[in-house]
């Protein structure tokens, strides 16, 4: 992985001592709230019901052991002995206290991790694919150029008071499992016909009050124009974008009011201005594609003993290996998907001791490398399938062997009003209680791929728009209700989801999940997922079935 | 009835005002039966931003003979997060804490949305 030179790291050591000593002047009442809300959130720390939450920034969800055991710990001493993996593959903390921060931010930059542009209206964690450097699938390495974005963008002076908050997903694989087309940019790595290499580049997706799948502003961007072009679409949005209201303040409103034909060529107009120049020399790229390089592997045979025979003789491995296990570029290794929803789990947690438990794994077995995913789940890349079952053994000794990647009870949930200060209504216990439902591993397999992703509030962090099934929560009349949407998708067949019907009240939403399940399994064709047969049957026998009692 | 709730500063605790102080409990707090009263208590908490922020009245109900928020927002805040039965002032148990946590009410309290709008 990509390592912090010295200057990096003094620059995280001042900015801690920086914030620290803002801290004690709010605390000493030297500055107004006012004054130093805007400081706290350029440092990630938010107040939510309970406590202050701090954001700590992932950058594209990689992670060393190392910097894995430091978030554990600071779980430990400093909050309620865990944390919550977000769908921006970032960490939150919930139970932070004020006077405290200044020394997790010391400790987070002794191993290179900081809070800088969690919050505020820049350019946030890139988020990419997590199976990056491991998948056969991938073009380049999306790391190499989440990197570089991320230095680009790093304290960028132009781009550090944009109109509202800017995010990015790069990926390289046909399959996307970044949710690029729903970011505000999102870039998809393509080859050219002659192999020159290059991104489709796509500008004004996104989620909130107003969901757009993001339009394609350009097939075939040369990869070494990426930043004069990333610098051009920035300037356009800095420009025009709303900031008379937050609301309407996301590039995709521009986007969406110009059109795309008119944005591009803005863009492309702004981009003649901005010249060559800006781009990152190629020496520069060549320097972060070093940090990158490939893993030393071992040359091994696809089939491995071990594994095999842990397989025949334990029918939980089995399972876990079916549903967990992905396939990895090299003979012999395979990918492994932890997942953080447990049965009854709240999505996305993990407690210190299993976030040691990982640590301690991608160690041992897994290269020194652990990848956060945006659908909250965690992954060891690079595991020898002779290993797999000792990994297997040890996550489940610390509960984190649930068999259930992409499967129903693999929820997306935000931490919604048991924590937010945002949300409307609860999102926890609804995921809660749909994965006690579903909690036959066979009938979860049975259904198969079925993404549920639910939010506490409009502004979407549960990634509702784009679920299979999508759950929101709303308020009524200070009741949580909660309104159900269906056949949308954040992958590479993305799709804003269609709304069902009127709202829900709580108690009645697994019951609606339970009946558009058996709907699906009669609808079903042969080898049709759910978003297969619902693109298929349209929203109708699911609305009836759901709101038969009502007629 | 109403009560006057806010965050501390320091670390963020949800706190409630008790004549002229700031305590942790929900059951501690002062209740106001009169608007005036209430709304001369959030003036003085207002008038203490170095130690608390977010001010603001919240709206109560009956609920097993005891006092609970209205609005199921400020029961999680003077419970704690529901998913985390052992996290925060729940975890005390007792007639108090059950009260709230049996409490049915919902509205939203009018002190919350006058915040949201001066935000």
């Amino acid at each position: 992985m990509y390592q912090y030179d010295t200057l990096d790291k003094e620059f995280l050591a001042d900015r801690a001592a920086e914030f620290k000593e803002q801290v004690q002047r709010r605390l000493a009442g030297e500055i107004t709230e006012d004054q130093f809300k805007a400081l706290r959130l350029r440092n990630g720390l938010y107040l939510q019901l309970h406590a202050y939450m701090l954001r700590v920034a992932i950058p594209y969800g990689s992670l060393n052991a190392v910097q894995l055991r430091k978030l554990a710990d600071i779980g430990r001493r400093y909050d309620k002995g865990y944390g919550h993996f977000t769908t921006r593959t970032n960490l939150q903390f919930h139970w932070i206290k004020l006077r405290e921060t200044p020394a997790i931010l010391e400790e987070l930059a002794t191993v290179d991790l900081h809070a800088i542009q969690t919050s505020g209206n820049c350019i946030r964690n890139v988020t990419s694919d997590p199976y990056a450097g491991a998948t056969a699938e991938e073009i380049d390495d999306p790391r190499v150029w989440s990197e570089a974005i991320r230095q680009w963008s790093m304290l960028h002076p132009e781009f550090s008071h944009l109109p509202r908050k800017f995010k990015f997903a790069v990926t390289a694989s046909p399959k996307d499992r970044t949710a690029a087309r729903v970011h505000d940019i999102g870039l998809v790595v393509r080859r050219a016909r002659d192999g020159t290499m290059g991104f489709e580049v796509i500008v004004g997706g996104g989620m909130g009050r107003t969901p757009y799948v993001g339009p394609t502003i350009r097939e075939f961007l040369p990869a070494n124009r990426l930043f004069s072009y990333l610098d051009a679409v920035l300037r356009v949005y800095n420009r025009h974008g709303r900031r008379d209201n937050s609301y309407k303040a996301r590039i995709k409103i521009l986007v969406a009011a110009l059109g795309a034909d008119e944005f591009r060529r803005q863009v492309e107009e702004e981009w003649e201005k901005v010249g060559p120049g800006a781009d990152m020399p190629d020496t520069e790229i060549a320097r972060i594609r070093a940090a990158f390089a490939p893993k030393a592997f071992d040359t091994l045979v696809n089939r491995s003993e071990a594994f095999e025979t842990a397989k025949a003789a334990d029918p939980a491995f089995a399972r876990f290996a079916r549903n967990n296990l992905k396939p990895h570029k090299r003979p012999g290794y395979t990918i492994v998907e932890i997942s953080l929803k447990g049965i009854g789990d709240t999505p996305g947690d993990a407690t210190s001791d299993q976030m040691d438990v990982v640590a301690d794994l991608g160690e041992r077995y897994g290269q020194n490398d652990i990848r956060v995913t945006h659908e909250q789940n965690l992954v060891l890349p690079h595991v020898k399938l002779d290993d797999a079952p000792a990994v297997f053994a040890a996550l489940a000794a610390a509960g984190l062997a649930t068999p259930n990647i992409n499967l129903i009870t693999d929820i997306i949930a935000c931490p919604g009003l048991d924590y937010c200060a945002l949300a409307n209504a609860r999102a926890i216990p609804i995921a809660q209680d749909i994965a006690h439902r579903f909690a036959d591993q066979d009938r979860a397999e049975l259904v198969g791929e079925l993404k549920i992703k639910i939010s506490g509030c409009i502004n979407a962090c549960g990634h509702h728009h784009v679920g299979h099934i999508g759950i929101l929560g709303v308020d009524k009349k200070g009741e949580e209700f909660y309104q159900l949407t269906l056949g949308g998708s954040g992958a590479e067949d993305a799709e804003v989801g269609k709304m069902l019907g009127p709202a829900l009240p709580a108690d009645r939403v697994t019951d609606a999940i339970d009946t558009i399940v058996e709907v699906y399994l009669r609808e079903r064709a042969e080898g049709e997922r759910f978003l297969d047969t619902f693109r298929r049957t349209g929203v109708a026998p699911f609305k009836e079935a759901v709101y038969a009692e009502a007629h | 009835m109403k009560a006057l709730t806010a965050n501390r500063l320091d670390d963020g605790e949800v706190v409630f005002w008790k004549a002229g102080q700031w305590v942790e409990r929900f059951a501690d707090a002062e209740l106001f039966s009169d608007d005036p009263t209430g709304e001369a208590a959030e003036g003085q908490g207002k008038s203490q931003p170095n130690t608390v922020i977010d001010v603001y009245l919240i709206d109560l109900i009956e609920s097993e003979g005891l006092w609970a928020p209205l609005s199921y927002r400020e029961r999680i805040r003077a419970l704690g997060p529901p998913n985390h039965p052992g996290h925060g002032k729940q975890a005390e148990g007792g007639a108090a804490i059950e009260a709230l946590m049996h409490a049915t009410g919902a509205s939203r309290s009018t002190g919350r949305v006058n915040l949201i709008k001066r935000k």
